[in-house]
């Protein structure tokens, strides 16, 4: 199968029922996205696939073979962070961090559909992408901080 | 009466009594003869057709206005909305909070894992409101089905061949992942369909 993830076409030899999840990580070496459940309940693997955020964990690599996947990896660099991931930086929304690539990513995912959330568009949202910290109220104030950035630009 | 014209104009737009759509299934589509089946009999078939309906791999996302989807039935424990706050919008595909797809992939073959989010070879989806079901009383169903501002503008035939194509409903009889079945068999269940629309549609409320 062929992909592009964050931009590089990248070929890999798997067998077609390999979730995206274990492409990205154990074939390509991209560790940003996280398994958390591997049944779709917590939201730690989200990436997006085709600009829509997915659980890489249920995707199937032949489901995701010609795919463009950006993971937490392709969103910014740590001299060009991403909006959200700035956010992200000012609220220190992070605690223990393991859910936080998937959090970002499905916050940029909402952003790009609706770029001015209220709160409960937030939590409609967001309520996939769970926090065993309960990072929650930081999660939040960071997306509406990178909401009103993303406006001003 | 009406209703039983309706039924047997749309057989005879069909001109054929074995008419077959195999393309996705091996499942047939054949109505009986015209004028063979009584409305006791049609009632019995909708009696069958509303155990389907109603049980939870169907009416869990038959949901109304508030597109919530339902988490209920043997599997589920207690009855409550879809965990994770879901709510598909008015698109009744999540295009205006979280896609359906974000969890329920696109995947050829069997769920088997116990507790993942089902996944068919189609974009997943709540059905069209005017389609609720959950907590819905057998007449109220029967007349939704039988109404074409309701079901879709379907004929009789065109119902059976929906059940046809659609693998979301094909899914409900062979879930996996401990989910319990819909009941009967979607080859069944479409025969319940012919039988009730060649009795002409009856509701026990009639």
């Amino acid at each position: 199968m062929q992909i592009t993830v964050n931009g590089k076409i990248r070929d890999v030899d798997v067998e077609d029922d390999m979730p995206l999840l274990w492409v990205l990580r154990d074939e390509l070496g991209i560790t940003g996205v996280k398994y958390g459940c591997g049944i779709a309940q917590c939201g730690a693997c989200t990436v997006q696939m085709d600009g829509l955020a997915v659980r890489s964990c249920q995707v199937t690599a032949a489901s995701a073979d010609g795919a463009d996947i950006t993971t937490i990896e392709g969103l910014g660099t740590p001299d060009a962070l991403h909006v959200m991931q700035a956010a992200w930086v000012e609220h220190q929304v992070a605690q223990c961090g393991y859910c936080q690539s998937g959090q970002i990513m499905q916050a940029v995912t909402l952003l790009d559909t609706n770029p001015d959330p209220t709160d409960d568009d937030i939590d409609a949202v967001m309520s996939g992408n769970l926090c065993r910290c309960g990072t929650y109220p930081r999660i939040r104030a960071a997306i509406k901080t990178a909401a009103a950035k993303m406006q001003e630009t | 009466m009406f209703l039983r014209q309706f039924a047997i104009g749309l057989l005879a737009a069909f001109t054929m009594s074995s008419v077959v759509f195999a393309d996705e299934t091996d499942v047939s589509i054949v109505p009986p003869a015209e004028g063979s089946v009584s409305i006791e009999n049609g009632l019995d078939a909708f009696s069958r057709i509303y155990e389907v309906a109603s049980h939870p791999r169907c009416s869990n996302c038959h949901v109304g206005a508030d597109n919530r989807p339902m988490w209920s039935g043997p599997s589920y424990g207690r009855t409550r909305a879809h965990g994770m706050n879901i709510n598909a919008g008015d698109s009744r595909i999540g295009a205006e909070t979280i896609q359906c797809s974000t969890c329920h992939a696109y995947r050829e073959g069997l769920n088997d894992t116990p507790h993942a989010a089902p996944q068919v070879a189609m974009n997943w989806q709540l059905a069209p409101v005017e389609a609720e079901w959950f907590g819905k009383s057998s007449d109220e169903i029967c007349n939704q089905l039988r109404d074409p501002d309701r079901n879709g503008g379907r004929t009789m035939l065109e119902l059976a061949e929906h059940l046809n194509h659609d693998l979301i409903l094909h899914w409900a009889w062979n879930p996996g992942g401990g989910r319990e079945p819909a009941p009967y068999s979607l080859q069944e269940h479409i025969d319940d369909l012919l039988i009730w629309g060649v009795a002409g549609f009856p509701c026990a409320n009639d």
